[in-house]
């Protein structure tokens, strides 16, 4: 999820870079105000961790290894706004000493990394945690939190790259940055996180948080009682982002009708130059269901059917809450 | 001498799979090996001063990241390769390697949109990607990381960033140290088959996180022992010396050509 040079435009890596800046502005007032001056270092200690734990292999089924991001996890230990301290430093190590991430894309990557990952897995986590009140409504919330979390995050940048071929191309229509519309890099940066790396950062965030609740359960961090309108506010967000997908028809070559993008030509190994210009080349297309719902116009088709999943995802948690009060009797 | 001594033993080692441990062993030496390397360089006699190669790197990316023209990109790749050739081979075949690697992987990456029609992308991105790395290399190689931060002081980072990244940076050291011990040990006690090494992944992790909430309380106390405040200050016996005038004059060369070119 690392972004590099030189595949977003400078526009808009100062874009990100400046919607960036108040969130850390507003991150280290809050600290301040959280944490006392003695506990200051630990903002560098968490950043280290954060480090290490890329470093960290976890072991894969078909004998591969993958490595945790972890910010959900450091956000639900030390609170989100260390969190997005601490994740910022560690990439912006990264990118200065390891070539890891770019120089000009590290507002980019702090928005995905260290602001969208930590704030969107902290506050699901804490959501599902204050309606479920039990051990496993805990561990729920953290494996939920943290998967949803790193997906967010591989979401943001898959939108980062698929908007450079709308918004930059030279005069001949080629694509000055990244040259691959939303339609390809979304399933591209999505399909992975979804199969690979959520399972892997959710696992270990939950492995972990157990861990440390068992050894030393003092150490966690107590956030204040969030009212759940950010949470609200986030799903409405992204309802409203699900019709990006359609964005890329036709605008990116002018050469796809809507009608052809369900349309699926796996000629991902194709020899040579298709004169044609575009036909989808990308086998993964077939993996991704069509959302629309028959016989209306798509975008709204995206938002009935984004809609439809949150509403009936909020629907099994409630029942699943008032299930839990009623066995327990009324402990509010 | 007691009976069971006198017996053989034939005890048969079960295979057992454990490459993520050696795999995070490797990342991890990789990473503490770079860093000790790194607190070592100092500038020589002939060096730039990091305020101005901080500058000048980052100078360098914004004008890459703009240009459109592969002359332009040919003339930074000159300089680099001149700034490389003063550099000891050991670091040279760092920095090339880690921009070719990278270099490689944006060309594979962007390999389909080749057959898609977009002949611009796969010569230029790849190419740009390699300048960038390199020139980031060079800025890592050369400049010790105190360096680095008392530059990044000068152009007006709050004290908290600096603070943190400083820490950081030492800590990533210790923290490292101590998680390749932990990591040994995991491997030394696996003898045979292990199945239970893959709940001690996540006790190394969390052992190393209270560790370090451990540490950053000591070291808080210890500095503040030592009278610090919280705010830094850059000494600055900043001289202006020929590496610098040198350094600057051939960036404001590059905004030059970059004008000229287009």
């Amino acid at each position: 999820m690392h972004i590099p040079d030189n595949y977003l435009s400078p526009a808009t890596c100062a874009a990100l870079g400046a919607a960036v800046v108040p969130f850390w502005a507003v991150s280290v007032k809050k600290v301040k105000k959280e944490i006392t001056r003695a506990k200051m270092p630990l903002l560098g200690i968490g950043a280290s961790f954060s480090f290490l734990m890329m470093m960290f292999n976890v072991p894969l089924p078909g004998g591969t290894t993958g490595h945790a991001v972890g910010g959900t996890l450091l956000a639900i230990l030390l609170g989100p706004f260390s969190a997005c301290i601490s994740v910022s430093v560690a990439l912006l190590i990264q990118a200065l000493f390891f070539g890891d991430g770019g120089i000009l894309s590290f507002g980019a990557n702090c928005f995905n990394m260290a602001f969208v990952l930590p704030f969107v897995g902290y506050f699901i986590y804490k959501f599902i945690r204050d309606r479920v009140r039990s051990e496993k409504g805990e561990y729920l919330g953290i494996v939920i939190g943290s998967y949803i979390g790193i997906n967010t995050a591989a979401l943001c940048a898959a939108i980062e790259f698929g908007i450079q071929p709308l918004l930059f191309r030279d005069a001949a229509g080629q694509a000055l940055y990244s040259p691959y519309p939303l339609s390809v890099a979304i399933p591209a940066m999505l399909i992975p996180h979804l199969l690979v790396a959520g399972v892997v950062e959710a696992a270990f965030t939950a492995a972990i948080f157990a861990f440390i609740k068992k050894v030393s359960p003092g150490t966690i961090y107590k956030g204040a009682k969030e009212k759940s309108k950010a949470v609200y506010g986030l799903l409405a967000a992204l309802i409203l982002l699900t019709p990006l997908g359609l964005l890329a028809t036709g605008t990116a070559w002018g050469e796809w009708g809507a009608d052809e993008i369900g349309e699926v030509v796996s000629n991902g190994r194709a020899l040579g130059f298709i004169p044609q210009g575009m036909q989808n080349g990308f086998s993964f297309e077939a993996m991704m269901p069509d959302y629309s719902v028959g016989g209306i116009p798509e975008v709204a088709g995206y938002i009935l059917s984004a809609v439809a999943g949150v509403a009936v995802l909020l629907i099994v948690f409630k029942i699943v809450s008032s299930l839990k009060k009623n066995n327990h009797g009324v402990h509010e | 001498m007691p009976e069971w001594l006198l017996k053989d033993e034939n005890y048969q080692l079960l295979p057992d799979r454990d490459t993520f441990i050696d795999k995070s062993i490797l990342s991890l030496l990789r990473i503490l090996s770079r860093i000790r390397a790194q607190s070592g360089y100092v500038g020589g006699k002939h060096g730039v001063h990091a305020l101005w190669k901080v500058a000048g790197t980052f100078l360098l990316i914004v004008l890459l990241s703009l240009s459109r023209n592969i002359w332009f990109l040919a003339a930074v790749g000159a300089y680099l390769l001149a700034a490389l050739s003063l550099m000891p081979a050991e670091r040279i075949l760092r920095i090339l390697k880690t921009g070719l690697v990278i270099s490689f992987f944006s060309f594979l990456i962007l390999l389909p949109s080749f057959f898609m029609g977009n002949r611009y992308s796969l010569v230029m991105i790849p190419l740009k990607t390699l300048a960038t790395v390199t020139a980031v290399g060079i800025l890592s190689h050369t400049t010790g990381w105190h360096c680095v931060t008392g530059a990044l002081k000068s152009f007006f980072i709050p004290d908290i960033f600096i603070f943190v990244l400083d820490i950081t940076i030492k800590y990533i050291v210790l923290l490292g140290e101590l998680s390749l011990d932990l990591f040994y040990s995991l491997k030394l006690r696996s003898v045979g088959k292990n199945t239970g090494k893959y709940s001690s992944l996540s006790g190394i992790a969390g052992t190393l996180f209270l560790r370090s909430k451990e540490m950053a309380e000591d070291m808080y106390s210890a500095m503040e022992c030592r009278g610090f405040t919280g705010s830094y200050r850059v000494r600055r016996r900043f001289r202006f010396t020929a590496a610098d005038f040198l350094y600057v004059m051939v960036h404001a060369a590059f905004i030059a050509i970059f004008v000229y070119l287009g």
